[in-house]
């Protein structure tokens, strides 16, 4: 289910928590799940559940409760958008729909294309600066109309590069 | 010790206590939802916050431990604000659907939202809709009413051992349930409906059948196993609707297994007798009483005039009441057959002299909650006796240990070191761990015996049980002896787990083929149930018993009981005593009669009909009352249930609670198991959970199909192909699905008893051959 190099990190992080502490291991297992296959399909969570022998229903609650967890295929890059107070108060729905109508598709869905995926988040603790989303380890602030066309242009380039 | 003030009433309390608990010790009352005694502490419904004097905020009760000095309010203006706004919040996403809603009358939110609530909210938005998961033929959902409060998740994790139900999602897309679909599993999940303090979890099988205020309740006793479960059998007319479990801390605490919540709903059975049948030229049709009374008397005494009274036998279910076995043995011996047997699962009766005078465990079941190691022989108390494992599995989470030998892995939901035998090999797995325990061990293929042993000798005076399921190995009397030494090797007490809900007042009343009632020994000593079969007899009254699926042998019993001249059988339904029976009389089933059993502690308890019976069916003890006086019996002339019950306590006088768990053992010829070819295999099998005895059997909602188990390897080894296999031995095949389970053994095949279509396999632990097969499943002889 999982590649050697991945059980190995698991295996490492494992060593980090009491023995009888196994649930602790949960959230940087399904990261290293997560990393190597997308996302977290039911299999591979259940498959978690066995490797650290707790109930699968508390690995799922873990990879529900997170937005960092993908639990479907996503783009290749993932727009967070904070929806929480601060975000919110500074005009997030508008960065929601104005993403919303570029890319034509609702938060929670990915484009035709495969490239974005669309998601509105917790709070990212990037209150001074809100609005603000997060693209991969990146965080992009104070965002605008334009800003937002700057950053799809510049993630679709990056995309170009790769191919 | 802190001194405390709540509502101006001071109480002192032992430090640790919680203001909730020091309010319920005065009696002031502060509402909650998510609050259990019996659970975790999860303080998050907010509802039972109190004014604490000083505290800035108001403090959930539940959780804040109290403090010397301490003055809470809990009605004070802060208070009242604060249960106010937590009632306000948690109606937001609540529906308005009391109306029809099965809650409703019995329902927590309801009422406190009566008690409690400003009748005014500043919600105008849409509310939340929850997707309602199937989870199973138990519980229906209806998520939407859910107000998170976690009882369910928290039973699930402590007192089921299986966590199935969890809180997937995040702030309001927070749902309960099991994420992926499946049907939960836990043999209590039933408890999660009473715990729910909304209509979120309710029972399907109660579902839309009444209001809760319409049913009478009447204190009833669980018939299912030797816990003894109080319950609460609540009814409307003639119809029970449904069972709760009553409080009873010392026995069931306040919970009841799925069995005993849902075996009711077996009463509206399509084969329910409600009049006397008679077989006339192969035909039946319905009788009056005196008719059938008289083909059933006259049935009787031919049988004994032309064969005498010793081709007559008895069986009767240990789920009858006192009075009723007493009634029974008291029935066959007077008529002079000795003959009267109930353990018809059993196979092996050499021990029969040196059982105890009832199945005792010696011990309160609370007690059991302390015993720091345990051995289970051949028990697997999850599936036998439900509510008595939960007694175990809290010794286990207090640091006890349990030791389990067995036949195979059993599924335990708390950790258990399990020593499984090797094919066939149970009895030398007890032999070896005797020799481990003497000093005197050789090589064994069981690594961890020395470790067990070790454990053994190490605890101050451990405590061995005896499962109900040990009794039905065809070496079961040797296994006994092995015990018997492994206890004095190891300085251990000894206990039984009884089978039956009063399978301790079936020896106790002398329906046992060699004792009387008070455990005195039978002048004349009739054959055990298995024996029968094969002892040419010409005359059968069964009671409460279905022998083709309750009986080891079950094909041999159907035979047996074809080939006798006269069967009369008293019993709650028709079914298979159509194919034999020449007299069928109708007599009250669960919740329709009154009578006492004994658990398996040896408490005596009580209960009283609920419903009256349909028809013309009658409680069994008037139906033996009548037919002893119909045969001019002495001592049959009863009027009133009291009276039976007064004889019964008198003919068996005192019992002690703590019996020796052995008589004077006699020595054992050694029985080889039967021998089987080179690539056969054995036969494992039990009664599961939910096929233990005729009302259970026929209750729709906890119906699971028959299964083989293999263990993966085995079914490589085999190069079995597809879903299905054939299963032969002597006795004929069946076909049915496979399931790869690792924890049976290799060389073994798990097929379960108590189902018409595995009955033609014969008895447990005998050789067998699989191979693949197609659907559909049928059974055929040979």
């Amino acid at each position: 289910m999982l590649s050697e190099k991945s059980l190995a990190e698991i295996a490492r992080e494992r060593a980090k928590y009491p023995a009888d502490q196994a649930r602790s291991v949960l959230l940087a297992a399904l990261r290293i799940a997560q990393e190597e296959q997308g996302y977290l399909s039911d299999a591979v969570m259940e498959y978690i559940a066995g490797l650290l022998g707790i109930p699968a229903i508390q690995v799922y609650e873990a990879a529900t409760f997170y937005s960092m967890y993908d639990l479907q295929p996503v783009g290749r890059h993932k727009l967070c958008v904070c929806g929480s107070v601060s975000c919110f108060l500074n005009g997030s729905d508008a960065v929601l729909q104005h993403l919303s109508e570029r890319l034509g598709v609702s938060p929670g869905e990915t484009t035709a294309d495969g490239l974005f995926t669309l998601q509105e988040v917790e709070c990212l603790g990037a209150c001074k600066d809100a609005p603000m989303l997060q693209v991969g380890d990146h965080y992009y602030e104070n965002l605008t109309q334009e800003s937002l066309d700057a950053l799809l242009a510049k993630l679709r380039g990056e995309s170009d590069d790769v191919r | 010790m802190p001194h405390i003030e709540i509502d101006g009433q001071s109480i002192e309390v032992v430090p640790g206590t919680t203001i909730m608990e020091a309010a319920q010790a005065l009696g002031i009352y502060i509402p909650f939802f998510c609050y259990h005694p019996k659970l975790s502490v999860a303080a998050n419904c907010r509802m039972c916050l109190v004014d604490v004097e000083k505290a800035p905020k108001p403090l959930p009760a539940c959780a804040t431990p109290v403090a010397d000095g301490m003055k809470v309010a809990t009605a004070s203006r802060k208070a009242k604000m604060a249960q106010q706004g937590v009632l306000e919040f948690l109606l937001i996403n609540h529906p308005l659907d009391c109306p029809v809603c099965d809650q409703g009358g019995e329902c927590p939110l309801q009422d406190i939202t009566m008690g409690f609530a400003n009748p005014h909210s500043q919600y105008a938005e849409e509310k939340r809709v929850v997707q309602d998961p199937n989870i199973g033929p138990l519980i229906a959902t209806e998520m939407t009413r859910c107000i998170q409060c976690t009882r369910c998740v928290r039973f699930g994790q402590e007192i089921g051992g299986i966590m199935e139900l969890g809180a997937t999602g995040r702030g309001e897309h927070m749902a309960i349930g099991t994420y992926v679909a499946k049907a939960v599993q836990s043999e209590l999940s039933g408890n999660m409906i009473d715990l729910c303090p909304v209509g979120a979890l309710t029972s399907k099988p109660f579902r839309f059948k009444a209001r809760s205020w319409e049913l009478k309740h009447t204190p009833g006793l669980c018939p299912h196993c030797s816990t003894g479960c109080n319950t609460d059998v609540q009814s409307l007319g003639r119809e029970v609707l449904r069972v709760l479990p009553r409080a009873n801390q010392a026995v069931n605490e306040e919970w009841i297994c799925d069995k005993g919540r849902y075996a009711y709903t077996g009463l509206q059975a399509e084969d329910r007798v409600t009049r006397p049948l008679l077989r006339v030229d192969g035909v039946w049709r319905e009788a009056s009483w005196a008719e059938a009374l008289d083909v059933a008397l006259s049935g009787l005494e031919q049988v004994i005039a032309r064969h005498g009274a010793e081709r007559l036998a008895g069986l009767i279910s240990a789920q009858s009441g006192n009075e009723e076995l007493f009634l029974f043995q008291a029935l066959l011996r007077g008529m002079g057959s000795p003959h009267v047997d109930h353990r018809l699962r059993q196979q092996d009766f050499r021990a029969d002299a040196a059982m105890p005078v009832y199945p005792a465990l010696n011990m309160a079941l609370e007690d059991l909650e302390r015993e720091p190691l345990i051995l289970l022989c051949h028990a697997f108390p999850r599936q036998q006796q439900p509510l008595t494992n939960h007694r175990l599995r809290k010794s286990v989470l207090q640091g006890g240990k349990v030791i389990a030998i067995d036949s195979l892995r059993q599924d335990f939901n708390y950790p258990v070191t399990q020593l499984v035998a090797e094919a066939g090999a149970d009895l030398a797995l007890y032999a070896a761990l005797c020799s481990h325990l003497s000093g005197h061990a050789g090589k064994t293929g069981v690594e961890s015996l020395a470790d067990v042993a070790s454990d053994l000798l190490a605890a101050d005076n451990p405590l061995i049980l005896i499962g109900s399921a040990l009794l039905h190995h065809p070496q079961a009397a040797a296994m006994i002896a092995q015990i018997e030494s492994l206890a004095g090797l190891a300085g251990a007490r000894v206990g039984w787990l009884a089978q039956d809900a009063n399978s301790a007042g079936a020896w106790l009343s002398g329906c046992v083929p060699h004792r009387l009632p008070g455990g005195h020994r039978a002048q004349t000593i009739g054959l055990p149930a298995d024996a029968l079969w094969d002892a040419d007899m010409r005359g059968f009254i069964l009671l409460g018993t279905e022998p083709g699926v309750d009986a080891m042998r079950g094909v041999a019993a159907l035979a047996a009981l074809q080939k006798a001249e006269f069967v009369l059988s008293i019993a709650q339904f028709a079914g298979e005593a159509k194919q034999y029976a020449d007299v069928i009389l109708p007599m009250a089933a669960f919740a329709e009669g009154a009578g006492s059993f004994i658990n398996n502690e040896g408490r005596l308890q009580t209960f009283r009909a609920a419903v009256k019976t349909p028809e013309e069916a009658r409680p069994a003890w008037k139906i033996l009352r009548v037919l002893g006086d119909g045969l001019n019996l002495p001592g049959f002339q009863f009027n009133e249930l009291s009276e039976v019950t007064a004889t019964w306590q008198r003919e068996i006088g005192e019992y002690a609670l703590d019996v020796p768990p052995f008589r004077t053992f006699p020595v054992l010829e050694p029985v080889p198991v039967s021998p089987h070819a080179d690539d056969g295999l054995r036969r494992l099998g039990d009664w599961p959970l939910f096929r233990g005895d005729p009302l259970v059997r026929r209750a729709i909602p906890l119906t699971q199909p028959a299964v083989v188990k293999m263990h993966p390897d085995q079914v490589r080894a085999l190069a079995l192909q597809g879903d299905f296999v054939e299963i032969s031995t002597s006795g004929g095949k069946v076909c049915l699905p496979l399931v790869a389970d690792a924890g049976i053994p290799m060389g073994t095949v798990w097929v379960p008893m108590g189902y018409a279509e595995t009955a033609i396999l014969g008895a447990a632990y005998a050789a067998c051959s699989v191979s693949t097969a197609t659907p559909p499943a049928t059974a055929t002889g040979t």
